[in-house]
């Protein structure tokens, strides 16, 4: 009589054998270990999770470097302005590549007779650089302007014409055969076009602005469509990854 | 003859800038902008007139392909 009683006050109980007695006892072990295991299994999915996180965090980051390296080592294949030039600046005072050594610089090829681009380039390099100015950790850019019309632009032409643009800028100018060096040597295209009545041309060219490091090497190159916040931008990126030869 | 300065490109710009919305308000219409293209000739060299003028028909061409659509040119016909 006892037992029954007994047996019956339990709750899932299977005929009052020992088996109910250990089920029931094991619910509330069972509802901690389950607790316990959703507890594990939620520590391990955020590690396994903040690990892929990382993971591919870090395979991003790599393969960012190694494009950059790739682009840096097509551009040097590529071997722009590996040469020296010899040039006389608007000051008259003769310069070389040599001169520009030790510092990064952002070149241009145009002439002064040029209506629109050359003007809009200048205002925009100018523009890049003064930007960069206001970075005081960045080592300064020296912006260079070299005709593509020695035949025009002589020293004078030249000092009339970078006044207007940034004040560090610099006009090279030179014999037609010095100034054909340094434009083949960026394998820059420059074609003076028919003269009219005025004996005026345009000389149609390549519109660039070449980044040159303080190794005298070519680094990278801004087109038309790159703004001067671009420009800057990318300068300063080249600038912060750069390591001396 | 000496570059513009830098006062002198911009006066020609202006003209150049006042000419073209003359011509885009009149319908591409010459003689309706005469003031303004004698304004433009005068304010700037003869080459630059010359370029400003082949680049408005360039945009303009360039427009018209884009909202019109371009027919390739058809080829050799017939055997």
């Amino acid at each position: 009589k006892l037992c029954r009683t007994r047996s019956i006050s339990r709750p899932a109980q299977v005929g009052g054998r020992p088996q109910a007695r250990f089920l029931s006892g094991d619910r509330d072990t069972a509802a901690a270990a389950a607790k316990l295991k959703l507890r594990t299994r939620l520590l391990v999915t955020v590690l396994f999770g903040g690990s892929l996180l990382g993971v591919w965090w870090y395979v991003h980051a790599e393969r960012e470097q190694k494009l950059q390296r790739q682009r840096v080592e097509q551009l040097r294949q590529v071997a722009l302005g590996q040469g020296t030039f010899s040039l006389v600046d608007h000051t008259g005072r003769r310069r070389t590549k040599r001169d520009f050594l030790g510092s990064w610089v952002l070149l241009y090829f145009g002439f002064t007779h040029c209506p629109d681009i050359c003007p809009d380039e200048l205002d925009k390099l100018s523009a890049a650089v003064a930007a960069l100015d206001r970075n005081a950790s960045l080592p300064p850019v020296q912006p260079l302007f070299i005709t593509v019309d020695p035949e025009r632009d002589d020293v004078a032409a030249l000092a009339r014409y970078v006044k207007d643009f940034h004040p560090r800028l610099i006009g090279l100018t030179g014999t037609a055969e010095e100034v054909k060096h340094a434009g083949r040597d960026y394998r820059v295209y420059a074609s003076p076009g028919p003269k009219d009545e005025d004996g005026d041309y345009i000389v149609d060219h390549t519109i660039l602005i070449y980044l040159i490091s303080p190794d005298g090497l070519f680094l990278d190159y801004y087109n038309r469509m790159k703004s001067a916040e671009q420009i800057a931008d990318s300068v300063r990126k080249h600038m912060e990854s750069y390591v001396t030869l | 003859m000496t570059a513009p300065n830098s006062a002198e490109r911009k006066a020609c710009w202006d003209a150049r800038d006042h000419l073209w919305k003359c011509l885009d308000d009149n319908d591409d219409s010459v003689a309706s902008c005469q003031r303004f293209r004698t304004e433009f000739e005068a304010k700037c060299p003869a080459q630059w007139v010359k370029y400003f003028t082949k680049r408005r028909d360039f945009l303009k061409y360039k427009d018209k392909m884009q909202t019109e659509g371009f027919t390739p040119a058809q080829g050799p016909q017939g055997s």
